[in-house]
């Protein structure tokens, strides 16, 4: 995709996976500082978007369709995540988001081999 | 009694009942990607494909609700699933001619890191730990 970006979602979703484990198995809920990491997850998905629209124009091969489902998958996710982790006074709520970082990841991965 | 079956959404049920969110909606994107764009090529996956997606949906809503009616439907909802995954995983790989293109529980749910074939086994046992113990709390409530 592009390769700035794409780095930094990698490393953001791994960040917000091992931050969310970190949460969980020291019992505690999702602080505002991981609660803000997950927000800035969202912003690079979002960004993701805008460019992935700005960039497509003069680009072929892709399936818009998969590609945008997949950003828009994972927009709709992160904000159910966040604010599921924000209402969750347990360490049940950085678990959440630990499932959300991993499935970001994930779907960054997919994201960046349908884009070609 | 409504009190010890909300046990399916507490504790680890909570990490489920995420699980079969993320699930739910990523089966959901899946299928309706595949019915959208191109349902022709492989209408009995891309069929599988919703129908995972829809239970998914049925037990990510029986996790939420916790009552014993939802812990029932559950148990049916995770059972499904299981066969589903089974039999759909065997099937691929047995008569990969069915399977033009992959569907959520083809070889047992590889794409989904084997996932699909776990989480309705830790489904289950969750589901009976909660019923056991929502039973003992009132034997009367069969």
């Amino acid at each position: 995709m592009f390769p700035v970006l794409t780095l930094l979602e990698y490393a953001a979703a791994v960040i917000l996976t091992l931050w969310g484990a970190l949460g969980a198995i020291r019992n505690r809920p999702a602080g505002r500082g991981l609660l803000g990491f997950a927000a800035f997850v969202l912003l690079l998905l979002l960004v993701q978007l805008v460019v992935g629209i700005a960039a497509f124009g003069g680009h072929s091969g892709t399936d818009p369709l998969l590609f945008f489902g997949y950003v828009a998958t994972a927009i709709v996710l992160m904000p159910l995540a966040g604010v599921w982790a924000f209402a969750e006074l347990s360490r049940w709520g950085p678990l959440v988001l630990m499932a959300a970082g991993i499935t970001v990841f994930v779907m960054v991965v997919r994201m960046d081999q349908i884009w070609q | 009694m409504a009190v010890s079956y909300s046990a399916m959404h507490s504790g680890l049920g909570r990490g489920l009942t995420a699980v079969y969110g993320i699930f739910a909606l990523a089966a959901t994107a899946r299928a309706g990607y595949e019915f959208a764009s191109k349902f022709d090529q492989a209408p009995l996956a891309y069929s599988l494909s919703l129908f995972s997606a829809l239970v998914y949906i049925v037990a990510t809503v029986c996790f939420v609700l916790g009552t014993r009616t939802s812990h029932r439907i559950a148990i049916g909802a995770c059972l499904v699933e299981f066969v589903g995954v089974i039999v759909v995983g065997a099937l691929s790989l047995i008569r990969p001619d069915l399977f033009p293109d992959s569907t959520v529980w083809s070889a047992f749910g590889i794409g989904y890191g084997f996932i699909p074939v776990i989480l309705p086994l830790v489904g289950l046992w969750w589901l009976r730990r909660v019923g056991r113990a929502a039973q003992a709390a009132s034997p009367a409530q069969v």
